[in-house]
């Protein structure tokens, strides 16, 4: 038996992936325990988890004109790198009270792979998204300076293994379908597929307003954009209203305020329920929307805003599982075509979408992620 | 697109005089227009102070297609790669469309010169 402490950042597509892979590592007969923001990991795991806390700042709301390299520099200045000299602390305590076998560090909770390192502990690297493993910055050595020195100061500047890329392991909830041929940073890169598990909702939702007579197309901006998605939302919603579809327009803030009949705007929904019913997704690119989509066999309209979306949205097109629109400048009319177009079984969307899923389902996912991690 | 009105700056015909920032700038604009042609670029005056991320709000993969606009345009006389490796955060964030004419009148002066 052994433990395991998973550190993670107050980002949902950060940690719900951790807790497939800990129930799996639980059933097992091991260990686990979060080290987080309290509040916010706590909400996700569930009141039965073991969860240390860990100071955090807050990711105040980004506009939706923060974009491409500014939105890097906010991400990392005002953020991460803040976030991982608050956590240093709580994940010092929480190593030094649960004495883990093995630390699995998120990409963006730095901390866990500063702390683990510095105390001696083996420490493998969740990567939720897939974006870090294609060296996106490997065209700016100016700006891929920039973080990494800023990385090294907040372990005192003595340098040390890439907090981020753990060299005993990185656990990638991406397949290769996904990914595409890339050069991986190291050999254990563990493609392991998404870690997909039912997880409780919150969200009600009216069943009874799905039909069959016509497809059904989800538009959601995940959990960490609502701000910068007004001006799309309604010409999304505006777009639909347009096509012989039912649809469902996850709006959190609430700032559409007439839709046509056949769009059904709420605030939250049980996502996971709602994708077996749903035939297109219109999304952010966010790496676990759009996996959680692929592995449903839904097609995707993909309109990344910022941060790894890009990147992701890039994949979904290689794929062949979706078309990409531009996040600020697509107007109703780029998106009802972008919707029938993968809608159209015969571009073959649906198809490509299919044939990731399977590869995801394939890969293994959290019961092969806990193989890995019960060999370190 | 008023930039076919402008003769083109084509490698190896030209003197140093013909190639000009204006030129240039005619060119990469019509790149950049046929690179957001869906999305209408109408009533964006493309100018030498016109920001890649704030104006354009260009995304990389904009960049990567840029890049192989202008190799097709000026063949390897003009380093796009080199071009965006030499900046820093702050200056990428700031690229404007004048930088990128800048760039290349430079690299086709250097190459015409021989």
């Amino acid at each position: 038996m052994s433990r395991f402490l998973f550190v993670v950042p107050p980002l949902v597509g950060h940690v719900n992936p951790t807790i497939g892979v800990a129930a799996e590592l639980v059933s097992r007969g091991h260990e686990v325990a979060w080290a987080g923001h309290h509040d916010a990991i706590g909400k996700l795991v569930g009141p039965d988890a073991r969860v240390f806390g860990c100071a955090s700042p807050e990711l105040v709301p980004r506009g939706s004109d923060l974009t491409g390299p500014a939105a890097f520099r906010f991400l990392w200045q005002e953020f991460l790198l803040p976030l991982g000299e608050a956590m240093k602390p709580g994940v010092r305590t929480a190593i030094g009270a649960f004495r883990p076998d093995v630390v699995v560090a998120d990409q963006q909770a730095i901390a866990g792979g500063l702390v683990a390192e510095e105390l001696g502990v083996p420490w493998i690297t969740s990567a939720t998204t897939s974006a870090e493993l294609v060296d996106p910055l490997a065209g700016m050595p100016k700006v891929k300076a920039w973080l990494a020195e800023r990385i090294d100061a907040l372990r005192g500047g003595h340098g040390g293994p890439d907090p981020r890329m753990s060299p005993h392991g990185v656990l990638a909830f991406t397949t290769r379908e996904l990914l595409g041929e890339v050069d991986l940073p190291h050999d254990d890169v563990w493609l392991v597929g998404p870690s997909i598990v039912p997880r409780p909702s919150t969200a009600d939702f009216p069943w009874e307003w799905l039909t069959r007579d016509a497809p059904t197309v989800l538009v959601t901006l995940g959990t960490a954009n609502a701000d910068a998605g007004h001006r799309f939302l309604a010409q999304a919603a505006q777009a639909l209203a347009r096509l012989d579809v039912r649809a469902v327009l996850v709006d959190p803030d609430s700032s559409l305020t007439e839709v046509g009949d056949n769009v059904l705007v709420r605030r939250h929904v049980p996502q996971l329920d709602l994708l077996p019913h749903v035939d297109a997704v219109v999304c952010h690119a966010g790496h676990n929307t759009v996996c959680e989509a692929l592995w449903h066999g839904v097609p995707l309209v993909v309109a990344p805003i910022r941060d790894d979306q890009p990147i992701v949205a890039g994949q979904v097109v290689d794929a062949g599982a979706g078309v990409r629109v531009r996040f600020s400048r697509a107007t109703s009319t780029h998106l009802s075509d972008a919707v029938t177009a993968v809608l159209d079984e015969a571009n073959g969307h649906r198809k490509a979408a299919a044939l990731v899923g399977d590869s995801f389902r394939a890969a293994g996912g959290a019961t092969r992620a806990a193989d890995h991690l019960e060999k370190v | 697109m008023s930039v076919e009105t402008t003769a083109p700056v084509t490698e190896g015909q030209v003197t140093q005089d013909q190639i000009t920032g204006e030129a240039v700038l005619a060119e990469i604009s019509g790149m950049l227009r046929v690179l957001l042609d869906e999305y209408g670029l109408d009533d964006v005056e493309i100018t030498m102070a016109t920001k890649f991320h704030e104006d354009l709000e260009l995304e990389s993969i904009d960049l990567v297609s840029l890049s192989a606009d202008l190799k097709e345009r000026y063949g390897n006389q003009v380093n796009f790669a080199e071009f965006i490796a030499g900046f820093d955060l702050e200056e990428i964030i700031a690229m404007t469309v004048g930088q990128l004419v800048d760039h290349v009148v430079v690299s086709l002066r250097e190459a015409a010169r021989g």
